[in-house]
């Protein structure tokens, strides 16, 4: 385990000197405040509206500006979700495949580094990344709870806000197992992230792209996309099914990544 | 007693055959050249003789554990320089020493001192902070010798040493490898001939995966050479000539 700790910490120290951190990093920053102004004016908006004719003559899918949370941090987690389904692959996508480019997997390969050893040490570095990628955005609820005002009491539901950004936390680390897998398919980094990226898009919409397909298939393919089952998590419902869900997609992809890199003594 | 056995050892890519059937051993502190032209198959004999890649035929052994049924007992006893050297080039010298020591399982206590003995051996001790991508490729190639003494491995392999450096560094190199002789059994590839004169007592010649001279450098040249004052060279031109 502390050769697993150490190869993590190799991961994040490199990705702290590569730009594409960086690039990723400000992409997420830019791109989420961009929504997040957007949302909070929508906010301001539907909130003087419904001061002046009152909440009931509105439509009722305004409904959720009734407060913060609702109106503005659950539908931000949302578009958080879709940003890093562009960004994951960039930082997955050197994992393995900068190896094998580099040479330096033949030096993973020949001193006595076990594959679990290797691919749950690659997994936590890229976990780490994300994580802070993700952590980020933490500052949007926080400008929120210390700025805005609400009629009843505290600003944000805690509760709800925390349960969703648990959500968008699991699909950055579903995003960077799968991606990781792929990784360790190629030696081009590039190919590593496109491939990620053509693999979570259409699984992400994989619920509206199954719309004219017959029953039960479009139930089973409807329950299989990511979008189905972040819904719960987002909306702070503690979704049982979803995080087994995601932590089966998760697992199975370290387990994919263990059998290349196993391959590896077969080829 | 030996070292490492080598019997049968055929490795097939694909439809290309890059050795063919080599068998050899190499004794408890032993220094083996292994000499032949480019593309005779040296590197590939050492990445399997490493764990990297499984023989298609035959077997190895290092230590007496055959490396591919029990490849960790092998690799903790090999240090190995791959023919590129394996260098994080973002990292620092000491960074980069000190995570393959982690790799190695080296114990914590004495890190430090073992990272700064082997940098002290091959001469990086003033560049161990400097990071690794802005080093000179002699520097480079001392970084991947020094990553390879790490832990004091009873076997080193080093894949073409003195490839790509200067004459000066070449000299240099050798005369650290001369130094290693002894406490470690070592084997030094290599497609300049002079190279294995200076550093070895027996040498295996192979070209197009297939072993052509296996001797101990004094012998080959009464076995091959016709007259007293034949050069290596001539033998290894009439030997290589496909
Ligand atoms: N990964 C590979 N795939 C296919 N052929 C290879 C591969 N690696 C080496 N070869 C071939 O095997 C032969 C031996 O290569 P190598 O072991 O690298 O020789 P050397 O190190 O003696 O120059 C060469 O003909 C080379 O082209
Ligand atoms: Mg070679």
């Amino acid at each position: 385990m502390r050769t697993a700790l150490a190869i993590a910490r190799k991961e994040l120290s490199i990705y702290f000197t590569t730009p594409w951190a960086y690039a990723v990093f400000t992409a997420m920053v830019a791109i989420s405040s961009f929504f997040f102004m957007g949302l909070v004016q929508a906010f301001q908006q539907t909130q003087a509206w419904a001061r002046s004719v009152g909440w009931n003559q509105l439509p009722p899918d305004m409904a959720a500006y009734r407060n913060l949370t609702d109106g503005v941090v659950v539908q931000l987690w949302g578009i958080i979700l879709i940003i890093t389904l562009f960004v994951a692959p960039f930082l997955s996508m050197r994992l393995f495949a900068e190896e094998k480019r580099n040479k330096t997997f033949e030096l993973l390969m020949t001193t006595p580094v076990r594959p679990i050893e290797l691919v749950l040490g690659k997994y936590l570095g890229g976990l780490g990344i994300i994580s802070a990628t993700l952590g980020l955005t933490l500052v949007f609820p926080l400008i929120l709870s210390a700025f805005g005002a609400s009629e009843s009491g505290t600003v944000l539901e805690w509760p709800t806000v925390l349960l969703g950004y648990g959500g968008v936390l699991l699909w950055g680390a579903t995003c960077m197992a799968v991606g990781m897998f792929i990784s360790s398919l190629t030696e081009s980094q590039m190919v590593a992230a496109l491939l990620t990226f053509v693999v979570m898009l259409p699984w992400m919409l994989l619920r509206g792209l199954a719309q004219g397909v017959e029953e039960p298939l479009r139930s089973i393919i409807g329950y299989l996309s990511f979008d189905t089952q972040l819904q719960n998590l987002l909306r702070g419902v503690l979704d049982l099914k979803a995080l087994v869900f995601f932590l089966s997609v998760i697992l199975f992809s370290l387990l994919l990544t263990h059998r290349t890199v196993e391959a590896q003594r077969w080829a | 007693m030996p070292m490492i056995e080598v019997q049968h050892l055929t490795k097939r890519y694909r439809d290309r055959t890059a050795i063919d059937g080599l068998s050899f051993t190499v004794n408890e502190g032993e220094i083996l050249g292994f000499l032949g032209p480019n593309g005779a198959g040296k590197s590939t004999t050492m990445k399997i003789l490493t764990g990297f890649l499984p023989p298609s035929e035959g077997t190895a052994r290092v230590a007496g554990f055959d490396v591919f049924e029990q490849p960790l007992e092998v690799k903790r006893r090999i240090g190995y320089l791959p023919e590129t050297p394996p260098l994080y080039l973002e990292m620092t010298v000491r960074g980069y020493l000190k995570f393959v020591a982690s790799l190695k399982r080296l114990p914590g206590r004495g890190l430090k001192a073992e990272v700064d003995r082997v940098a002290g051996l091959t001469g990086v001790t003033d560049v161990m902070d400097r990071v690794i991508q802005n080093l000179s490729k002699g520097y480079k190639q001392r970084v991947g010798i020094a990553q390879a003494l790490l832990g004091s491995p009873p076997v080193l392999i080093l894949d073409e040493p003195t490839e790509g450096l200067d004459p000066a560094q070449r000299a240099e190199v050798r005369a650290l490898i001369k130094g290693l002789a002894g406490k470690h059994t070592l084997i030094l590839s290599t497609h300049i001939l002079p190279e294995v004169t200076m550093t070895c007592e027996k040498v295996l010649i192979i070209n197009q995966g297939k072993i052509v001279a296996y001797d101990e450098i004094r012998q080959l040249a009464t076995v091959h050479g016709q007259a007293e004052d034949v050069s290596l060279e001539e033998i290894f031109i009439k030997l290589t000539a496909a």
